[in-house]
């Protein structure tokens, strides 16, 4: 992120991480309209929750945050830069985007520790240290009992971990997660969720989660709710800490 | 784990696709290997024979049959006399079956002439003078005729005796049934009639020096065409047709071959597509989601290459050893030839792979969050 020459004035924080004025996406040239220009600013360090009815545009947010795909209008800045301008979209996703997915979507021909190294050949480090830093990450997520277990040979909460192993292997800044435990039993989801908000901590990463659970949005710094393309209202979670 | 092991993990995940595919190129490799060896060979082994002959320059007309067409023996007087020319020996070749075989070469040579002096008697005795109604066989025509000294052989109506048993140095005269001209001549009714000369040119000219001596001979005489020696096959317009057939059938052997693989490879990117957005999701390049499919398609080539040049090699082999072809045949199957083919099946692969691993790097990666 470093060539990209940064905006004025236009976050009101210097800890601004994403910044969206009028942002607007429509598909099928126009017919429907996911995002009706939503208006929002994402701080380092903090914790959103994403709420809202299905199909209201919570993963299409999240996709224009992780540059999966361009907006159609509107403004949307990743610390100073616009994204839909950065010259190189895949350099940006694979070092300060970490993704979480509902369904995982590991990649089902590689065992645990090879899905994690996956990342990493968009950066330079050799096969060893591939292969330790995963195992290390596998680690920081309880898994190293299971570095060469396939995906299909481990439980939907096993999955999750290796995804999120998966999501840190190159030290992302933003952690985005789409409804990550929406496929996960109450007691998976609580470790899950643990696991995600302690790792957030310690590796000072800002996270942004769409979830359909309010027990889980509370414990988020902070709340957006959706509705039809629009954000109907913010709300701050005064006595959680980040 | 390295950029190889999730090449390779992608042509694993489907085992028996990909050994179908990989059966596919190796027949076109094969037929590539197979054909060209043997077109190859065949020229080769005439070169071979026209050195063991000691021969530099074949005068003969080569028209679209597969042996060259007969002309007056008085050719020879014309070009005989060139400074430049050491000796000529006048010979009538004939591509003819002899009994229960199939095609035989019969070198009918001049009385005397140089051609029969790389001749190495195995056993028996040469022929004593131009009349006498005899043959040698080269080792390779007496097993294939199953003849020894003392049997009798059958040429054009007339019953021969093999007299001898001769190593000539090289497989076509190993391969010939030999005689004197004048008597086969006689025997076939083509008194003063020929179809090729042989010729030395004086020791120490140089490769040049004997191209312009064709060139001046061919000025001389217009019945036959003078090539340097081993070269003279290519001029044959039925030896061009059964070259450019090998190289025709080979061609297309590699555009199916192209086909499978790159029906494969858009199988597989159709199948994938949902993990290629998700590679892409996590920030993979579109450039390396494409080398991985062209590495993948390049990999089946080189693998297919490999197969294919093994199968082709020990498919030449068994030819060879057919009873019809015994002999006739030295395969060219060359290292050059095989890393000529096995490089064949990898631009294949690479070819094959171009057009899938574009629509892979089409794929968009919000794909991936649907799902
Ligand atoms: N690629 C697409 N093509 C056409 N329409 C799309 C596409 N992606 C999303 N949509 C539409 O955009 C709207 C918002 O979709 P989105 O996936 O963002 O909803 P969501 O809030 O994530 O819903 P859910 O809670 O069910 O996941 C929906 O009406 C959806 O049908
Ligand atoms: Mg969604």
């Amino acid at each position: 992120m470093k060539n990209v020459p940064p905006l004025s004035d236009f976050c009101a924080s210097h800890d601004c991480v994403f910044e969206a004025k009028g942002l607007k996406k429509e598909f099928d040239d126009g017919r429907v309209q996911a995002l009706r220009g939503v208006d929002f600013h994402i701080e380092h360090g903090e914790f959103v929750a994403i709420i809202g009815p299905s199909g209201c545009g919570k993963t299409t947010l999240l996709q224009m945050l992780g540059a999966l795909d361009l907006p159609s209008g509107g403004i949307l800045h990743y610390r100073g830069n616009s994204l839909p301008d950065l010259p190189d979209p895949s350099a940006y996703r694979a070092r300060e985007i970490g993704f979480i997915f509902q369904s995982f979507h590991l990649l089902p021909t590689f065992t645990a520790l090879e899905n994690v190294q996956i990342p990493m050949f968009e950066t330079e480090i050799s096969a060893s240290e591939r292969n330790d830093r995963a195992i290390e990450l596998l680690r920081s997520v309880g898994l190293e009992h299971r570095l060469h277990h396939f995906p299909s040979k481990l439980s939907g909460g096993e999955r999750q971990r290796v995804a999120i192993a998966r999501s840190l292997a190159n030290g992302p800044s933003v952690l985005l997660a789409d409804e990550p435990t929406g496929n996960l039993d109450s007691e998976n989801t609580g470790h899950i969720l643990e696991l995600i908000i302690r790792l957030r901590h310690e590796q000072d990463m800002t996270l942004v989660l769409v979830t359909h659970d309010l027990n889980i949005a509370r414990m988020a710094s902070r709340t957006i709710q959706m509705k039809d393309g629009l954000i109907v209202s913010t709300r701050e979670a005064p006595h959680t800490a980040n | 784990m390295t950029f190889l092991t999730i090449v390779v993990r992608g042509l694993l995940r489907r085992p028996v696709r990909t050994g179908l595919t990989l059966v596919g190129i190796s027949i076109g490799i094969a037929a590539v290997v197979a054909l060209v060896g043997i077109s190859r060979g065949f020229e080769q082994s005439w070169a071979t024979g026209m050195k063991s002959r000691g021969t530099d320059v074949v005068v003969s007309n080569m028209g679209a049959t597969l042996t060259p067409k007969p002309f007056s023996a008085t050719v020879r007087d014309r070009i005989a006399s060139l400074p430049q020319v050491a000796a000529t020996c006048v010979i009538f070749v004939d591509l003819t079956s002899i009994e229960d075989s199939s095609m035989m070469v019969v070198s009918a040579r001049e009385w005397g002439g140089f051609s029969w002096q790389n001749l190495k008697l195995i056993s028996g005795r040469m022929p004593k003078d131009a009349m006498e109604p005899v043959v040698v066989l080269g080792q390779t025509a007496a097993e294939v005729l199953k003849k020894k000294v003392g049997d009798t052989i059958q040429i054009e109506a007339e019953e021969l005796s093999v007299i001898g048993i001769v190593d000539g140095g090289a497989m076509v005269e190993n391969g010939s049934v030999i005689l004197s001209l004048p008597l086969f001549q006689k025997m076939s009714g083509n008194e003063g009639k020929i179809n090729v000369i042989d010729l030395r040119a004086t020791p120490g000219m140089s490769e040049d020096e004997v191209r312009r001596l064709c060139e001046q001979i061919n000025g001389l005489i217009p019945e036959a065409r003078a090539m340097v020696a081993g070269e003279h096959l290519g001029n044959s317009q039925a030896y061009r047709i059964i070259s450019a057939m090998s190289w025709g059938t080979s061609l297309l052997a590699v555009i199916v071959g192209v086909l499978g693989v790159m029906n494969t490879m858009l199988m597989t990117v159709f199948e994938r597509k949902q993990e290629i957005c998700i590679l892409l999701a996590i920030g993979w390049k579109r450039g390396r989601i494409m080398s991985m499919i062209l590495w993948e398609s390049a990999l089946l080539g080189l693998l297919g290459g490999i197969v294919g040049v093994l199968t082709g090699s020990a498919g030449v082999h068994l030819i060879e050893k057919l009873p019809a072809i015994h002999g006739l045949l030295e395969p060219d199957l060359s290292v050059q030839l095989m890393i000529f083919s096995v490089a064949i099946a990898v631009g294949v692969g690479v070819l094959s792979g171009l057009y899938p691993a574009w629509r892979s790097s089409r794929l968009t990666p919000s794909l991936a969050m649907q799902g």
